[in-house]
């Protein structure tokens, strides 16, 4: 019983970064059609910043937060504006393909700035928890945890709220009539890319506070990106939410498997990606558009 | 772009560009004198070189020509390897063998596996075929029978294999892009290009959509396979993390597309170029290779769209191709 409810908690808390790691990216692809493969440098570049404001400046994580996001948004804005834009309307392959090139000259760039060695952000409060119960809790990863709840509340008031979210979701619904509407669908396809980033840039920030990093760090999370925002529902920030818990506990769980058949040892913590992409095969058979998705053509 | 505006600018068709075409045969010819030439370290580069190109035909069937894009044909290589190394540690040292064996296996398993997978529409059916590849890699490395994390090792190649090892990979290669050309003109090709179109309209003439997409993948699968086969005892040691490479899965889509998606000449440039290209950046940047061919990457999206077949159909000079790079622009 212990058990079940610790790894309840480790679900969750690890759910809730997954959220905000799949959020950017999907807001990317189901607003704008593009499968960002730069999604994971970013996670990374917002990782490093932590990092260098942490070891220089001993700037406190969770503070860098708002520098990861806006220094990643510029960037992002400024991609899609000189760079993507001239393909912005080519088939999703063409900037699939393009995105794949941007995330290696960024991870080697990385690369030969920071080398390829695995360093971590170790604060005074890293090692410190409380007990709730039989169930160990530790701050950062709940620190985490609400601040990857707030992240996304504040994402899903200003999208339905303002002005500018209301622009996106008419230009994901119909990019024509946007633009009779008076949409600028330019300024609109750099704002929504940008955000993609930035969000990738807190995430990274977050991630930096329990993961090692390294330049190539963003490959693993970006896999669970893709996993994580077509499980709850493309485009949709309760989507990224719901798939990112889902994807956590069952990810959780599958580590305490631990059974032999016919003398094969069969351990979760080996299979636990296997186990998660299995859940994630049943779900899409069952619900093909993802747990919080809309029934679309 | 529809098919009159790319017959316009001179690509379309069924097999794509027909001078195209010819290079890439005339290129195949050159490529079976290169064991003549050259051994030892050249002869790998090349031989991965056709090992690509024989994985991007496979992904073209699947995601060029029907539509379905698929991230997840690396499972495919994989299998295909672990039937080799499996017949290998069985004492059967047959290369025709392994290929057989592992062609059969793999279209065996994408038509399992194709039947709740290719249910899935568009980036579901990406994610879900992901899904896929990871869990296959996951479950053999869990596999002690299979040598888990720790691999198989082959028996060992000598001089007189591992030239056989190349003709091998060259005739998986050509027997792909043959196999593209010919399907691809034939009613299967057809069907194929009419559920990419549109599979509803494709069902209403007739096309039953879910058995031709099994096919279709079946013998993608078939492609990546052989090629894996072949890689196994040339390589001579095999685990799960070189046959489930990231590489091996990206790869072949980023060669299809760079060279021309959905052509019989495409996938072959780009795994020419792509391969070719990062083996002569690794030899003159140690350090930067990766950045340059990073900026390759981008520099050929952003002036040739629609792949580097384009290249031989341009009509009408440099003002054609200038205004055809605004038809994508925000």
């Amino acid at each position: 019983m212990h058990l079940i409810a610790q790894d309840l908690v480790n679900g969750i808390l690890a759910g809730g970064i997954l959220a905000v790691v799949a959020l950017g990216f999907s807001l990317v692809w189901g607003i704008m059609n593009i499968i960002n493969l730069a999604h994971g440098a970013f996670i990374m570049l917002g990782a490093y910043t932590t990092y260098q404001l942490f070891t220089a400046f001993h700037v406190d994580p969770f503070l860098s937060l708002p520098v990861s996001f806006v220094l990643l948004f510029a960037l992002g804005y400024l991609i899609q504006r000189f760079i993507m834009n001239w393909v912005a309307r080519a088939p999703v392959l063409t900037t699939f393909l393009l995105t794949f090139g941007l995330a290696l000259l960024i991870v080697n760039i990385a690369l030969n700035v920071w080398t390829g060695d695995t360093r971590g952000v170790t604060t005074a409060y890293s090692g410190a928890n409380f007990t709730l119960g039989d169930v160990t809790v530790p701050w950062t990863k709940l620190f985490t945890l609400v601040a990857a709840l707030a992240i996304t509340g504040v994402m899903h008031l200003w999208l339905t709220r303002s002005k500018t979210g209301r622009a996106i979701r008419a230009t994901s619904m119909d990019i024509g009539a946007a633009q009779l509407s008076g949409v600028r669908v330019t300024e609109i396809y750099a704002i929504v890319f940008g955000l993609g980033a930035g969000l990738a840039g807190v995430a990274g920030t977050l991630i930096s506070l329990s993961y090692a990093l390294n330049p190539t760090m963003g490959d693993l999370f970006l896999i669970k990106a893709f996993v994580v925002c077509v499980l709850g529902g493309l485009g949709s920030v309760q989507g990224a939410l719901v798939g990112g818990l889902v994807y956590g506990i069952v990810e959780a769980f599958a580590t305490q498997i631990d059974v032999t058949i016919g003398g094969q040892h069969i351990s979760g913590s080996g299979l636990q990606d296997a186990i998660a992409l299995v859940v994630l095969l049943i779900v899409l058979i069952v619900r093909p558009t993802g747990i919080m998705g809309k029934a679309t053509a | 772009m529809n098919q009159a505006t790319l017959k316009r600018i001179g690509l379309g068709g069924i097999t794509g560009n027909p001078i195209a075409f010819a290079v890439v045969l005339g290129l195949m010819a050159l490529l079976l004198a290169i064991p003549l030439t050259h051994n030892g370290y050249i002869e790998v580069v090349f031989r991965n070189i056709l090992m690509y190109a024989a994985m991007a035909y496979g992904w073209n069937l699947i995601g060029g020509y029907t539509g379905y894009v698929s991230f997840g044909n690396v499972a495919f290589f994989g299998i295909g390897a672990y039937c080799s190394a499996v017949l290998a540690t069985h004492g059967v040292d047959n290369v025709l063998l392994y290929v057989l064996l592992a062609m059969a296996v793999c279209a065996a398993f994408a038509a399992v596996v194709g039947f709740p997978v290719l249910r899935l529409k568009g980036h579901y059916f990406g994610i879900a075929t992901l899904g896929v590849a990871l869990a296959v890699a996951d479950i053999i490395a869990n596999l002690d029978v299979l040598g888990g994390t720790g691999g198989l090792a082959l028996h060992q190649v000598d001089e007189a294999h591992f030239s056989l090892y190349y003709y091998a990979m060259w005739l998986v290669t050509l027997g792909s892009m043959l196999g593209t050309f010919f399907i691809a003109r034939s009613k299967l090709g057809y069907a194929f290009v009419a559920i990419r179109e549109n599979e509803d309209a494709a069902a209403v003439l007739g096309i039953s959509a879910t058995r031709y997409k099994i096919v279709a993948w079946a013998i993608s699968a078939m492609m990546a396979g052989a090629a894996g086969a072949v890689f196994a005892p040339a390589n001579g040691f095999i685990d799960p993390s070189i046959t489930f490479a990231i590489d091996s899965n990206v790869f072949p889509i980023v060669m299809t597309i760079l060279g021309g998606i959905g052509t019989v000449a495409g996938p072959f440039i780009g795994a020419l170029l792509l391969a070719g290209a990062n083996e002569l950046l690794q030899r003159f940047f140690v350090k930067a290779h990766t950045l340059f061919f990073g900026a390759m990457i981008v520099l050929i999206v952003l002036l040739l769209p629609r792949g580097l077949v384009w290249l031989f159909g341009l009509r009408g000079g440099v003002r054609a191709w200038l205004k055809s790079l605004a038809v994508y622009k925000a």
